[in-house]
């Protein structure tokens, strides 16, 4: 008998031992994102249903996202980031210019890559080493306000010649306080970049020469469209918006009044921009405005973001159970939700399914909308800071656009040039 | 005796290792980073002398944020130490309520450096803001405070000033301790508030003016929340004082050898500016039974 107990006690000690060899112990695990209040809702949800299904503790660390890409660097430079991180697609070359940044996700067990097409996966490498998953595609798109349109008896318009006599339409019925379109710093960065991209069908960044793929003349026409925004009276000057101070477009009281009737904001954020808005108001996901002879509509679109695990985790494969559960799983996806676009995983987007929800169709104008592929250089700290300066003095008239031009294309250069 | 010299050392070993560890090797670090080539997320490369050479010859950037830092400094700290003073001296008068008075002059000097405040500024100096609200109930045209390259410094500069607290109170503990013999003897001789201002307060106030003096220049070469919340450094990089220039080039750019190159310059700057205000305070400043004066 005895020596009954004294075998079925091994026994269990072995199975158990066993056990615990295999399965990923309890870990306390910080996870870090950028996002607005309906985001941050999402993903503690999220997190905690995810950690209570693994065994796990989540703590998550969030922001703005103005700020979290230099909290990010301080916490990568001393080695104290947090195990799984939200990183902007644009930063990977930033972070892990050869691909030992982060953790490789393709030595973690408890990954299944198979919801993504080797083409997200490759969006997520960096040197050949899977950095980070890609959570969803995004854009930017065009949001108007129905509302502020319908008043003066305009249609949303359909392309840019519309758009202008929209605009004199709008200024003449409501009044001169109204403006039909927003476009400062990197919103007016990008519509730059649309107006030269819609007309020559090129990105910035040329992958063969690594230099800038447009000319001089080229940018320049993109400058004077911004120009002519401002003339007329389509957007406030640079000199109107910075009498307002640093303020988002999204916290002004003309926006949310309708008094400013329309951007060109990230498919993803269609609720930061609609939620502030008086009640009744509605905004619009509208396709991409096209300039009379574009060869094509310029979409400015890229994987929206990624989440990566960090190399320094203690507990790697419970952080790459968590990430899976919130991306692949429908504890995580049901409380994700779209909070950060549609997702990318296979998994998510049969569960979550079609729907008219705005942002989805948002998403669907990003998707349909044809351009060339996106240089993650476009979005550069330095490259974007060049045309924000740069743009800030055609606006105040220090500049004339060519000059501009020529003033960009060099300071973009000589940053490309690091990155031979 | 060998005890004691040891506990006495213990129980300065926190503050030593805190002045250490937290001071002392960011410090002669950041110096040695001035002279490499280092994004943080690799091994920092030596460059020598290239990130001064850079600075001095070729960034156009570093020379203007550097004026517009210079102006700042010398625009906001006598305007600030005037108006310590001029407020020190009302709230030494035995007025009903004093006590209340010298609270609510010294609360902006604890909110001050709070971002809350920076954020309340932009709002009270925004296009359609209070500021613009009162002159416009006066019938006065609104002003661009913030849009206009000229007057966003300005603006700026009045969050600066109106935290002028710490300095008033360090005024006015002085004008307390001012001996008052002094000023029934000018009064017994016929001097009028001004004169007695001009020949007794103000000499026997030398020695603080000169402390706040020093501390108001060091605290304003370092001025950043207020210019990073409410403009950004902008417009056209009118209000781009240089510790917004470091954050940028440290944190948003990834260059911290340059940047520590620039944090090097201005310390030499502060440094021969502080320089300065001593050798000049042998011929200004008036310390009572100093036999020199």
């Amino acid at each position: 008998m005895k020596t009954r107990y004294m075998l079925a006690a091994l026994a269990s000690a072995a199975v158990t031992t066993l056990a615990l060899s295999t399965a990923v112990q309890a870990a306390e695990l910080r996870m870090a994102w950028w996002g607005g209040e309906s985001r941050h809702v999402a993903t503690q949800k999220a997190a905690e249903a995810c950690g209570v299904k693994h065994g796990h503790t989540v703590k998550g660390e969030f922001t703005g996202f103005d700020g979290y890409l230099e909290k990010l660097t301080t916490q990568m430079a001393g080695m104290t980031e947090a195990d799984i991180m939200q990183v902007n697609w644009p930063w990977l070359p930033l972070f892990s210019k050869n691909g030992n940044g982060f953790a490789d996700l393709r030595t973690l067990k408890g990954l299944d890559l198979a919801n993504w097409t080797d083409a997200d996966l490759a969006a997520g490498s960096m040197n050949g080493v899977l950095q980070g998953l890609p959570v969803s595609t995004t854009g930017r798109v065009f949001f108007f306000n129905k509302t502020t349109f319908d008043k003066a008896g305009v249609a949303i318009p359909t392309n840019w010649d519309e758009f202008f006599t929209a605009t004199k339409a709008i200024k003449e019925k409501l009044g001169s306080d109204h403006y039909t379109f927003n476009a400062v710093k990197e919103t007016a960065h990008l519509v730059t970049i649309l107006a030269v991209t819609q007309a020559t069908g090129k990105d910035m960044v040329d992958p063969a020469t690594n230099r800038v793929a447009w000319t001089p003349e080229e940018l320049a026409q993109g400058i004077n469209f911004l120009g002519k925004l401002v003339e007329s009276g389509a957007i406030r000057s640079q000199k109107e918006e910075a009498a307002d101070g640093n303020v988002n477009l999204f916290e002004k009281p003309a926006w949310a009044e309708g008094r400013i009737a329309g951007s060109y904001e990230w498919d993803s954020t269609y609720s930061k921009y609609a939620d502030p808005l008086k009640e009744g108001q509605v905004l619009e996901p509208v396709p991409m405005l096209k300039l009379a002879g574009a060869v094509t509509d310029g979409v400015y679109r890229k994987p929206s973001m990624v989440f990566s695990i960090s190399k320094h985790s203690k507990d790697p494969e419970a952080a790459a159970e968590i990430l899976n559960c919130l991306l692949n799983e429908p504890e995580g996806i049901d409380a994700l939700g779209t909070s950060r676009g549609i997702p990318t995983s296979k998994a998510a987007l049969e569960r979550l399914g079609d729907s008219d929800k705005p942002e989805v169709r948002a998403n669907k104008i990003v998707m349909a909308s044809s351009g060339p592929v996106v240089s993650p250089f476009n979005e550069h700290p330095e490259i974007r800071g060049a045309f924000i300066d740069t743009l800030e003095e055609y606006a105040y008239g220090q500049i004339d656009a060519d000059g501009a031009a020529e003033q960009i294309i060099d300071t973009v250069n000589d940053v490309l040039a690091k990155f031979d | 005796m060998r005890g004691q010299r040891i506990l006495g050392l213990a129980y300065l070993a926190p503050y030593i290792v805190g002045l250490v560890v937290f001071t002392a090797m960011p410090f002669l670090t950041s110096l040695y980073l001035s002279f490499t080539s280092y994004d943080l997320m690799s091994s920092p490369k030596w460059s020598g002398l290239a990130n001064y050479e850079r600075l001095f010859t070729r960034d156009r950037t570093f020379l203007k944020s550097l004026n517009v830092t210079l102006l700042y400094v010398f625009i906001t700290v006598p305007l600030k130490l005037a108006f310590a003073l001029f407020i020190a001296a009302i709230l030494n008068y035995k007025l009903k309520f004093i006590n209340f008075f010298r609270t609510a002059f010294y609360v902006p000097s604890i909110l001050g450096g709070s971002i809350a405040i920076a954020v309340l500024w932009r709002y009270i100096f925004a296009s359609e803001g209070l500021a613009n609200m009162a002159l416009g109930t006066v019938g006065l045209a609104p002003v661009d405070w913030f849009g206009d390259p000229t007057n966003a410094l300005f603006t700026i500069t009045l969050l600066r000033c109106w935290q002028f607290g710490s300095a008033m109170v360090i005024f006015l503990a002085a004008l307390q301790s001012i001996d008052k013999s002094l000023y029934e003897a000018a009064a017994i001789d016929g001097a009028g508030k001004v004169r007695t201002f001009i020949f007794i307060t103000l000499p026997l106030l030398t020695p603080v003016i000169f402390f706040n003096l020093i501390m108001q220049m060091v605290q304003a070469f370092q001025e950043f929340n207020g210019p990073y919340i409410i403009t950004q450094g902008g417009p056209l990089k009118s209000t781009y004082l240089l510790p917004l220039y470091i954050y940028d080039e440290a944190f948003k750019k990834f260059n911290m050898g340059y940047a520590s190159a620039i944090a090097w310059v201005l310390f030499v700057i502060i440094m021969g500016l502080t320089l300065v205000a001593f050798w000049s305070s042998k011929k200004w400043v008036y310390y009572a039974g100093d036999k020199r004066s």
